[in-house]
């Protein structure tokens, strides 16, 4: 027991959100019992959690940067554009190809379209030195252009039905998206952790500055980044396409807002260089299980809407508030008494 | 001998003012080439009438922009604050221009004070921070208000009839076309703007934070008085193209505008808005609103479907922000300058 809590120590948000789980999951199961727990309802909600998880680990690792890519959802729909065209007969003939062909063929448009996009954007900010925030803005708007154009804004259908499988196949009662999705966190979270490439993308994060001046070759790491993030974008667009059976412009506009929340509430901080992977995990779960459950209770869109939103403050509320108490505290015992002035003012005009 | 450009505005024009002046002039070109009926009066009017709400959105957009910010809950602000006021004004049973415009945009301002209170205590990046209050606003409304739609027939009768009113009209063959009210209303804004940024020590303060915050406050900015103006007013703004823009589409839809946040930060971006460094000018804005206009309604001229619309609009977007911060990047090589991010 006490090794468990040793390990939470200095994890405090990892720890905030375990708990958060527990009491959720407790109070669900109090007001909402088996209707909740069935394992239509588990297998349901792992499905829909694999899509968007993806989005928001892919928004993470551009977020732990101190960068943000307000693209994902684009590019999951172009890479889905894409990859539904080989599967709806387009470009190959369906009748003389083989199934497994067309969709090798199809998986492999759509990771190389986001492959391409990622790699664009990470040109964008790495060597034309333009914000993330604006690099990603227009390009989210010339890929769904590039997907308008392509679809005349119509939807793509899926013919080949081996596709849908995908989808809602499971293996052991778990639907395979979810494993793929949890092999997505597992491979992120170990390439953070134990690779050159993550720990420089926390350093990056950190002090880009300093990274510099230590000789790493920090433009290439951010086109990295940005590349691997396309890529996970290109796996959620496989989800996509196999659980809708079409691929469309305008697809998952929510997602953008909902994986920034998430991101935040995992506490990954926007500026850069903090955020765990596990913390996402849970994060992703607590929202999903307050999702679903929200679903059940028959809560509007809009009120879901408000939900989210208010979330999202509330929990930049408590962080703030949580800062700067660990700063104080931290100062208090630190620092001489009169030498704090300094820091003080340099930080309360960095927002 | 002074180029007239300097004559009039007193300052050279810059790069991105000078690209898009060519661009917007050889795009009417080829559009004229294919239809000579675009190269008239009504196309002049209707692209006023359309494009008066986007581009008074604009000129709030700059002003955030120019401060170091991104907001995203304007389109949110302006439809929610026009719609609150049609409901209270129902609730008063009045019908009058009177009553609606002060209304709208004194709740503009407060969504937007709200707005700068959060950016300032929270500490966050701004667009984090609005992306959270554009759920909440219009999470609330339509949980308190409801989603119901007023088509004309049902919209207040003044609001209606002041989205119809002009100030000249040209007759022609065809019709009556006229020059909308809301030329003056969008000059009138445009000149505001213009004077309090650039003759005032508050819209000094603006450029001032935007290009440095930290240097700013050692100077003697108040850096949450100089926020508080800038959502303020930008929301006040919202508040009024709120309700001109149900004026012009004659329509009154409380989710309307929802995406168009990320068009009209797009339009002021490729006017030369600097989010890293207190740049952007009001011409540059209005060029580029210009050309987001002119995709929007003249593609179909081209003979091309307005499915190209973003496609080409992005495609400008994304040459433009090379051109700047490539610029950038070139003269911080030059002086050593090292920029996070």
């Amino acid at each position: 027991m006490q090794a468990i809590l040793d390990r939470f120590k200095g994890h405090g948000h990892v720890s905030v959100l375990a708990g958060a789980n527990i009491v959720v999951l407790v109070l669900l199961a109090i007001g909402l019992g088996s209707s909740f727990f069935s394992m239509n309802n588990m297998q349901s909600m792992m499905t829909q959690v694999a899509e968007f998880g993806l989005l928001a680990v892919a928004m993470s690792l551009a977020m732990l940067t101190g960068g943000i890519d307000l693209s994902i959802v684009a590019t999951a729909v172009l890479a889905g554009i894409v990859g539904a065209e080989f599967l709806t007969g387009k470009v190959v003939d369906l009748a003389t190809t083989p199934a497994p062909v067309v969709m090798a063929m199809a998986v492999a448009a759509m990771l190389i379209t986001g492959l391409l996009c990622g790699l664009f954007n990470g040109l964008l900010i790495a060597k034309a030195s333009i914000p993330p925030i604006l690099a990603t803005l227009a390009t989210s708007i010339f890929y769904t252009g590039v997907g308008t154009v392509m679809t005349g804004g119509a939807s793509v259908p899926v013919k080949v039905k081996e596709f849908f499988k995908l989808g809602t196949v499971t293996v052991a009662n778990i639907p395979m998206v979810f494993l793929i999705t949890v092999i997505a966190f597992v491979v992120v979270g170990m390439m953070l952790r134990w690779t050159r490439t993550g720990r420089r993308i926390y350093l990056y994060g950190e002090n880009a500055i300093a990274l510099r001046f230590s000789g790493a070759r920090h433009e290439r790491l951010v086109i990295l980044t940005y590349a691997i993030v396309g890529l996970i974008c290109a796996l959620a667009a496989m989800i996509m396409v196999s659980r809708t059976a079409s691929a469309r412009v305008g697809y998952g506009e929510a997602y953008l807002l909902q994986a920034i929340l998430v991101v935040v509430l995992a506490g990954f901080d926007p500026f850069g260089g903090r955020g765990r992977v596990s913390g996402l995990a849970l994060s992703l779960i607590l929202l999903q299980l307050l999702s679903s459950a929200f679903t059940i209770m028959r809560f509007g869109p809009y009120m879901k809407v408000f939900i989210w939103g208010a979330m999202l403050l509330a929990v930049m509320l408590v962080t703030r508030i949580m800062a700067g108490f660990m700063e104080r505290r931290e100062r208090a015992h630190v620092a001489p008494p009169g030498s704090g002035g300094s820091p003080a003012v340099v930080e309360a005009v960095s927002a | 001998m002074k180029s007239p450009f300097r004559a009039v505005f007193h300052r050279r024009s810059t790069p991105v003012e000078r690209y898009l002046t060519l661009l917007i002039i050889g795009y009417a070109i080829l559009v004229t080439s294919q239809n000579p009926r675009f190269f008239s009066l009504e196309t002049v009017f209707d692209l006023v009438h359309e494009g008066a709400p986007t581009m008074i959105l604009a000129v709030g957009v700059l002003l955030v922009l120019v401060s170091g910010g991104i907001d995203v809950s304007f389109p949110v602000v302006a439809i929610t604050s026009a719609y609150m006021s049609i409901k209270l004004m129902w609730a008063f049973g009045l019908d009058t221009m009177a009553f609606m415009l002060p209304v709208s945009i004194l709740f503009g301002t407060i969504l937007g004070l709200i707005n700068a209170l959060l950016i300032h205590f929270l500490r966050l990046p701004t667009l984090i921070v609005t992306l959270g209050t554009m759920a909440v606003y219009r999470g609330l409304m339509a949980v308190l208000l409801g989603t119901s739609q007023y088509p004309v027939a049902q919209m207040p009768k003044s609001l209606a009839e002041f989205g119809l009113l002009d100030i000249v009209s040209v007759t022609r063959p065809e019709g009556v076309y006229g020059l909308s009210i809301f030329l003056p209303i969008v000059a009138a804004v445009m000149a505001l703007t213009w004077f309090l940024l650039y003759h005032t020590m508050i819209g000094r303060s603006v450029f001032a934070m935007g290009s440095d915050p930290e240097a700013a406050s050692r100077i003697g900015v108040n850096i949450l008085r100089t926020r508080l103006f800038v959502y303020g007013y930008t929301g006040a703004l919202a508040g009024l193209a709120g309700l001109i823009y149900y004026a012009a589409v004659q329509n009154v839809d409380p989710v309307a505008l929802s995406g168009f946040e990320l068009m009209v930060i797009a339009a002021v971006v490729i006017g030369g808005a600097k989010l890293t460094g207190g740049e952007g000018t009001i011409l540059g804005t209005f060029l580029g609103v210009l050309l987001f206009q002119l995709f929007q309604t003249t593609l179909v001229q081209l003979g091309l479907a307005s499915t190209w619309a973003s496609f080409f609009f992005g495609a400008v977007l994304l040459a433009s922000l090379a051109m700047i911060y490539i610029r950038q990047r070139r003269a911080d090589q030059r002086n050593l300058v090292f920029r996070v991010g």
